[in-house]
């Protein structure tokens, strides 16, 4: 499924994501209001928007793990649920418990668990794809450790290694650069470019602003609303993001030379 | 030892060692009241089979009581889901409210049969013996045995067969949704298993033990280790050794059985408590103290360094000093001074004077320059 018309993206070229009209609602109170939006396939796309716009929902919402209240939303030109072998998913670090009794090999395990089935376990085939991911990540060293003595960055790697296991072509993150160091960051860049470059698609929740024009590619700025997506270069504005941050974008000042201030102001 | 004495020890090991199996997975997903809470509920269902099939011993009572667990569950997820509680106060507010009801049936309705408060709430295993399983004039053993079997061989199925399942969405219930592996109807699958082995217990313990049978040795075997299917077969090693040790107890005491079970049940929690190897008390006063002696040691190489040129150095750098100047009892010091020449990190000269090896000067200075 890895060969290089797979990789080529979607039959008839369409998007990799199409959202069209999504309203999700928590009683009564929309959290996301009539969203509008394509990815485009083979692109490291970023959502950025202030808390509470709706990011995380938004990716749960592309995974079927929240239910709309009007809208529709189609992965490779499928529903959801004929699509989820071709979709990996990174949940934010925070929302597992980390002091589950369990190893970093087992974690990454965990990523074959859909295509292994119900009933069956994980085996020697599972186990060597498990380890490559996990040196791919550069954590191999770690596969016997257990996950609790693992640092932030570490186990957002495991948390990597085992979306990269699933040998999914569209990946969605939530914050993974979320409290990790330096390297790991860089480490993880690399590996989103990689997989970019062999055609998937990557969409990551992103929090830090001044990075968005050097990691990804395309750019989602959301608050309830879609304020506004398309290629970093020409939607990632200074106008926009005052749009979705409300007049607030305290990062605007540190870097002004960033490529942000470059843009023109169109 | 006699038959009778052996086929209690057997069924309370049974009950026990089923009822920490799935005790392991409450534990890992922080729901242990929630199996106090169905322990009482499945009453009601007990109660209400009985009054319509009029059969202590009919297997509708098993499937009645463990629906009424689900229900339980169900009722105090819906209550959660309106937001005018909180999840532990709408637990609270269920199961007493189903509790209470089936006792109310059963003071009123049944009072005259072997369906009595006492027994609900504490069982009796003792008297489980004479209730004999008889086919066709043979005698196969105790009834409560085949049915306690029977729940224990079921746990084992279900978790052999959704081991990873269970895992998963245990760990990461987004992940397992984002599969396909629906966390909802695994939740519920294993409520459904929890409720039948409280049925199954709640004849030979009552229903305020069950739940002691069901954490503590999980609970437990947590302390022990950090390996998951060791953890469950620990949990099940643990809670044989409480059944079989709280019947010798109660023997001893002459006292419940079932009283005995869970507390040496508790007992083995303390011992683990205490003695766990990595993250038992003792363990970690250990590594505290040798955590407060190690950092001593250096700061003993760092106050050495600081005085070793100054012309009070002879004064200064002597063990009998240090009490004055680090304020150490004399016996810390001499522990600290010990650990420190025994690292090779400083000499001791006539009259207790310290000094410094090259090895000790650069401790100290990397541990300054940090």
């Amino acid at each position: 499924m890895a060969g290089p018309e797979a990789a080529a993206s979607v039959p008839g070229g369409g998007p990799a994501i199409e959202v069209n009209d999504l309203t999700v609602a928590y009683r009564e109170q929309p959290v996301l209001w009539d969203i509008d939006l394509e990815v485009r396939p083979g692109a490291l796309t970023a959502i950025v928007g202030p808390n509470g716009a709706g990011k995380t929902t938004l990716i749960q919402s592309i995974l079927g793990l929240v239910r709309p209240a009007a809208g529709r939303i189609r992965i490779l030109d499928r529903p959801i649920r004929d699509a989820r072998g071709e979709v990996a998913y990174v949940p934010q670090r925070g929302t597992v418990d980390w002091d589950f009794p369990t190893s970093v090999l087992d974690v990454v395990l965990m990523g074959t668990y859909r295509e292994v089935g119900w009933f069956r376990r994980p085996g020697r085939a599972e186990r060597i794809r498990a380890v490559a991911a996990l040196e791919k990540v550069g954590m191999e060293a770690y596969q016997d450790r257990q996950i609790r003595q693992l640092s932030g960055g570490q186990q957002q790697r495991v948390f990597l290694a085992r979306a990269l296991v699933q040998e999914a072509r569209i990946y969605l993150m939530d914050e993974p650069f979320q409290g990790v160091d330096a390297r790991t960051e860089t480490a993880i860049v690399e590996v989103l470019r990689e997989l970019r470059d062999r055609g998937d698609t990557v969409v990551a929740v992103h929090h830090a602003l001044q990075t968005v024009p050097e990691y990804f590619d395309d750019v989602v700025i959301l608050n309830v609303r879609r304020i506004a997506s398309g290629p970093v270069s020409e939607v990632f504005t200074e106008e926009n993001l005052r749009v979705a941050y409300g007049g607030r974008v305290p990062f605007l000042h540190a870097v002004s030379d960033a490529p942000v201030a470059d843009l023109p102001e169109s | 030892m006699s038959g009778l004495d052996f086929e209690i020890q057997l069924l309370a090991v049974v009950v026990s060692v089923a009822c920490a199996l799935p005790g392991v997975f409450l534990v890992l997903r922080r729901m242990a009241l929630l199996s106090d809470a169905i322990s009482h509920s499945i009453l009601l269902g007990i109660v209400l089979a009985f009054f319509w099939v009029q059969d202590l011993n009919s297997p509708i009572l098993i499937l009645a009581a463990a629906a009424t667990g689900l229900l339980m569950v169900a009722m105090v997820e819906a209550l959660h889901a309106t937001r005018r509680v909180k999840e532990d106060a709408a637990i609270a507010l269920v199961f007493p409210a189903l509790f209470s009801l089936a006792v109310l049936l059963i003071s009123r309705y049944a009072g005259n049969v072997h369906l009595d408060v006492d027994a609900v709430l504490l069982g009796e295993i003792a008297f489980a013996p004479f209730r004999r399983l008889e086919v066709a004039g043979h005698d196969l053993g105790p009834r409560s045995l085949w049915t306690m079997g029977g729940i224990l061989a079921l746990n084992l199925l279900f978790m052999l067969a959704f081991y990873k399942e269970l895992k998963v969405s245990t760990f990461d219930a987004g992940l397992a949704a984002a599969m396909g592996f629906s966390p909802v109807l695994i939740q519920y699958a294993f409520m459904g298993l929890v409720s039948v082995t409280a049925v199954g217990a709640f004849d030979a313990v009552g229903s305020i033990l069950v739940v002691a049978l069901m954490i503590a040795p999980p609970a437990s075997a947590r302390l022990l280790t950090d390996r998951l299917p060791l953890m469950i077969g620990l949990s099940a090693l643990l809670a044989a050794i409480s059944a079989i040790s709280g019947f010798w107890i109660a023997r001893g005491l002459d006292a419940s059985i079932a009283g005995s079970m869970a507390t040496a049940a508790g007992l083995v929690f303390l011992l683990s408590m205490l003695l766990a190897p990595d993250r038992g008390v003792v363990a970690s006063l250990l590594r505290r103290r040798r955590q407060k002696v190690s950092f001593a040691r250096l700061m003993l190489t760092i106050h050495l360094l600081n005085h070793e040129n100054s012309p009070a150095a002879p004064e200064e750098n002597r063990l009998g000093h240090l009490s004055v100047h680090l304020r150490w009892s004399p016996e810390f010091a001499r522990q600290v001074a010990d650990r420190a020449e025994r690292d090779g990190l400083l000499d001791r000269g006539e009259g207790d004077r310290l000094h410094l090896t090259p090895l000790g000067r650069e401790a100290a200075r990397h541990f300054m320059a940090r």
